[in-house]
């Protein structure tokens, strides 16, 4: 036995349990709303901790681990909770009380886990959640015995009442006894092995067995590195000589550890009455049946999908235009000159550019809080899965694709749902094909444009084929990338629990909302803003000289037709010197420098400023376009950006703006990652540049390939 | 004498016993840890409506797996267990 370290001020203590087992629910109750929720280092698992005040006064540091099945990591999120329990990760101090939660309605997979955690020599407390759904089963558990049983306390814990809670801070001030080890019986040649290995290893006995144990098992923790190495080839003569007798040493241990469980199970589980079909299973019946399942399924996905349009979509609408009258009402205070410019087309266009995306996240996450706790996002999987599989992707990638049609933001911030990296990687990657909600005023403009004749069937049929082709994109690239990512086309398994159902509570639904949204504003909101002064710095820079403003002004009057009105002339005269800033601009000049590049596609250097323009979100490509033909903003009914458009003619005499341009722009926008916003938030996803900058070069290169080949195509048909 | 076969190909409805699970070393581990050790009882409660994945009753809880994978798991089908 190992006593804990001396009674400190604050002690720290894991919550280590299976997914959906009610650790969270548990976390909440203890820790309240003192809670921070950040990130592992180096990977994209999420960390929580929060502090409760034991029954003896002393603090204690509650550290909430991604719900795993076993010490035995197949995941990021797994490997993260083994790391901690062990102690080897250097920014979370090795916890000095571990807390088993234990779904009571599933004792016996669940107390796989606690049997790992019995051995890793710190106080255990088992707690044991979801009893009621038990009892409703007629499975009567008795706490006392399986405390017994198992060495350590066990107290009961009710998520829908709280009781129990009290208890729980009690026993875990008296926690200070690490439990004996508990000894499943090996079979004999496997003891012997055992016993045989543990001669090579440092440490006392019961160290010995155990590492040995974990070492013939083929445990790859690092902690073992050392007697891995002690070990050396004994260790592969070993597992020999156990294979030669039929022996699987991992299979053999595992089943050890679930014969001891079952003879647990027996001795503190009652059956009041026979098992009947369970409520979940009768729920399933509807839910996931072969064609009423598929119908639910598209309404509860409809409802989730015009919620993030329908709902979100006047809020982000006010949003802006708030932010817009604070631009307005700031800079009236303020002289002309590059310090407005900065407040009010920089910085707070640039917060107001984070702050429009908060709608969307909040109910996104509001959502998927519902979805999860209640037991149906793993059923959306089960039901989806078949789909999403051919190309690569999990069930779990529905939702975050989704969710990209209205925005690729919130759906990237999804994948985290995703346990699998690799699948959750393919899914962040094709993500923006989705055609979101901001490449729709593109479409709208481009569509009312040049399909005038088409009729109202013949332009819903061009946004339709908008949105398949990015549909196709990402299946296609999914489907290559999956490949690429899997190390010899090893797939990842789909081995998914189906929770039972339950009510969701109104507290995680209010937590997840509160911290997803914080952790996009604190997270990602910073570099949007950054980028978003950039991008004014390139508009804005280097000025035209006041004598070319006079020219261009004086010019412009010039061209007004005698009948304008002062106002109209005045406007447009304004226009024109906004236009003819923004060329001299940097962003002008860039446009003007990509023009080689973009000509092949049919772009002209006014669409190369567009695309820079764009490049901070998509709508903003129409309104970059509005200023670059000097009409101004442009409004939604407005059609004197669209009459310029047409009018606006090549040195050569023939129109810039075909159909063919138009054909070629809209595959652009399908295709291209031109999202700074995106390419921020996977930046975070994925904990690094490599993957945001990939995938911008990927689809950019793509999106040129497929514009080049509709333009070509395109001028074919109407040349 | 009882009939042998892949999980994923017992029929909705119908049990099994599992006697052997041959995958690769993740997946076997993964799913004994499940509960899908040797001599446990599997139920097939459902087929996904496109035909894949399936769920199966193990140990008192729903576990979804692949065809892919439930294929990795032999058992000893129950009187009546129907094949399809």
């Amino acid at each position: 036995m190992i006593l804990a370290a001396p009674a400190l001020d604050t002690v720290t203590i894991a919550l280590a349990g299976n997914p959906n087992c009610g650790k969270t629910t548990l976390f909440n109750a203890l820790t309240g709303l003192r809670q921070k929720v950040a990130n592992y280092p180096g990977v994209t698992v999420e960390r929580k901790t929060g502090r409760c005040r034991l029954a003896d006064g002393r603090t204690a540091e509650i550290i909430d681990l991604p719900g795993t099945y076993s010490l035995i990591a197949t995941s990021p999120d797994e490997q993260v909770a083994m790391e901690v329990l062990r102690g080897l990760r250097i920014d979370t101090a090795l916890p000095q009380v571990v807390v088993a939660v234990v779904d009571a309605s599933n004792l016996a997979r669940n107390l796989y886990l606690t049997s790992h955690l019995l051995g890793l020599g710190r106080p255990v407390v088992v707690v044991l959640t979801m009893d009621d759904i038990a009892q409703g089963r007629g499975e009567l558990i008795d706490p006392q015995m399986l405390s017994l049983r198992l060495g350590v306390p066990v107290v009961r814990y009710s998520g829908r009442t709280g009781e129990g809670l009290d208890g729980l801070r009690a026993v875990l001030a008296e926690a200070a006894i690490a439990p004996t080890p508990p000894l499943w019986s090996l079979a004999p040649a496997m003891a012997a092995e055992v016993d045989g290995l543990a001669a090579f290893v440092a440490g006392d006995a019961e160290r010995r067995r155990n590492i040995a144990l974990r070492l013939l098992t083929g445990d790859q923790a690092s902690d073992l590195d050392g007697a891995r190495q002690e070990a050396g080839e004994q260790l592969v003569l070993s597992r020999e000589r156990l294979r030669g007798q039929g022996i699987e040493p991992m299979e053999a241990e595992i089943e050890a550890r679930y014969v001891w469980i079952d003879s647990i199970v027996a001795a503190c589980l009652t059956r009041g009455r026979p098992p009947t079909t369970s409520l979940s299973e009768r729920v399933d019946a509807i839910l996931v049946h072969k064609f009423w399942g598929l119908v639910l399924f598209a309404v509860i996905m409809g409802a989730l999908f015009i919620s993030l349009f329908v709902v979100a979509d006047p809020i982000m609408g006010w949003i802006g235009d708030g932010f817009d009258w604070l631009g307005a009402a700031i800079g009236g205070t303020l002289a002309e000159g590059p310090l407005r410019s900065l407040i009010t087309d920089g910085l707070i266009k640039g917060v107001g550019g984070v702050m429009v995306f908060v709608p969307q996240i909040a109910l996104l996450f509001g959502f998927l809080a519902l979805l999860e706790d209640s037991g149906y996002l793993a059923r959306a999987a089960f039901l989806m899965d078949k789909l999403l599989a051919s190309v690569g992707l999990h069930g779990r990638s529905f939702i975050p694709l989704l969710s990209s049609f209205a925005c690729a933001i919130p759906g990237i911030m999804a994948t985290r749902t995703i346990a699998s990296p690799r699948e959750r990687l393919a899914t962040i990657l094709v993500a923006p094909f989705m055609s979101c909600a901001a490449r729709l005023p593109v479409y709208g403009l481009l569509i009312a444009t040049f399909f005038v004749n088409w009729g109202p069937l013949g332009k819903a049929g061009i946004l339709l084929s908008c949105y398949l082709l990015g549909i196709a994109a990402a299946a296609a690239v999914a489907f290559i990338a999956t490949r690429l990512l899997g190390r010899h086309g090893q797939v990842t398994p789909f081995i998914l629990e189906m929770p039972t159902y339950q009510v969701p509570q109104l507290g995680s639904f209010v937590r997840a909302v509160w911290f997803n949204t914080w952790a996009f504003l604190r997270r990602a909101g910073t570099i949007i803003v950054s980028i978003t002064v950039l991008l004014w710095a390139l508009a804005y820079y280097p000025q035209l000289p006041a004598e070319r403003v006079e020219e261009v002004r004086a010019a412009a009057l010039v061209a007004q037709p005698a009948a304008a009105t002062e106002d109209e002339r005045s406007l447009a005269v304004d226009q024109a010197e906004s236009s003819a800033r923004l060329a001299h601009s940097a962003a002008g000049v860039i446009g003007k420098t990509i023009e080689p590049v973009i000509a092949p596609l049919g772009f002209d250097w006014k669409m190369g400023v567009g695309l820079v323009g764009a490049f901070a979100a998509r709508e903003v490509f129409v309104s970059t376009l509005g200023v670059v033909y000097g009409v101004g903003e442009v409004g939604d009914d407005d059609t004197s950006l669209q009459q310029a458009m047409v009018a606006d003619r090549r040195s050569d005499g023939r129109p810039v703006w075909t159909t063919a341009v138009a054909i070629s722009l809209l595959v652009w926008f399908v295709l291209a990652m031109q999202c700074m916003s995106t390419v921020a938030i996977v930046r975070r996803e994925t904990g690094g540049w490599t993957w945001p900058i990939a995938q911008l070069v990927g689809m950019n290169v793509i999106a040129w390939i497929g514009s080049f080949a509709a333009y070509r195509i395109a001028l074919l048909v109407w040349p | 004498m009882s009939e042998i076969n892949a999980l994923d190909q017992l029929s909705i409805g119908h049990s099994g016993t599992v006697k052997s699970i041959i995958a690769e070393p993740t997946l076997h581990r993964r799913l004994l840890e499940m509960g899908l050790t040797r001599g446990v009882l599997c139920t097939v409660l459902r087929r996904a409506p496109l035909g894949d994945p399936i769920t199966v009753r193990v140990r008192g809880y729903q576990l979804s797996l692949r065809a892919d994978q439930a294929r990795a798991i032999q058992v000893t089908c129950l009187a009546g267990g129907g094949v399809s």
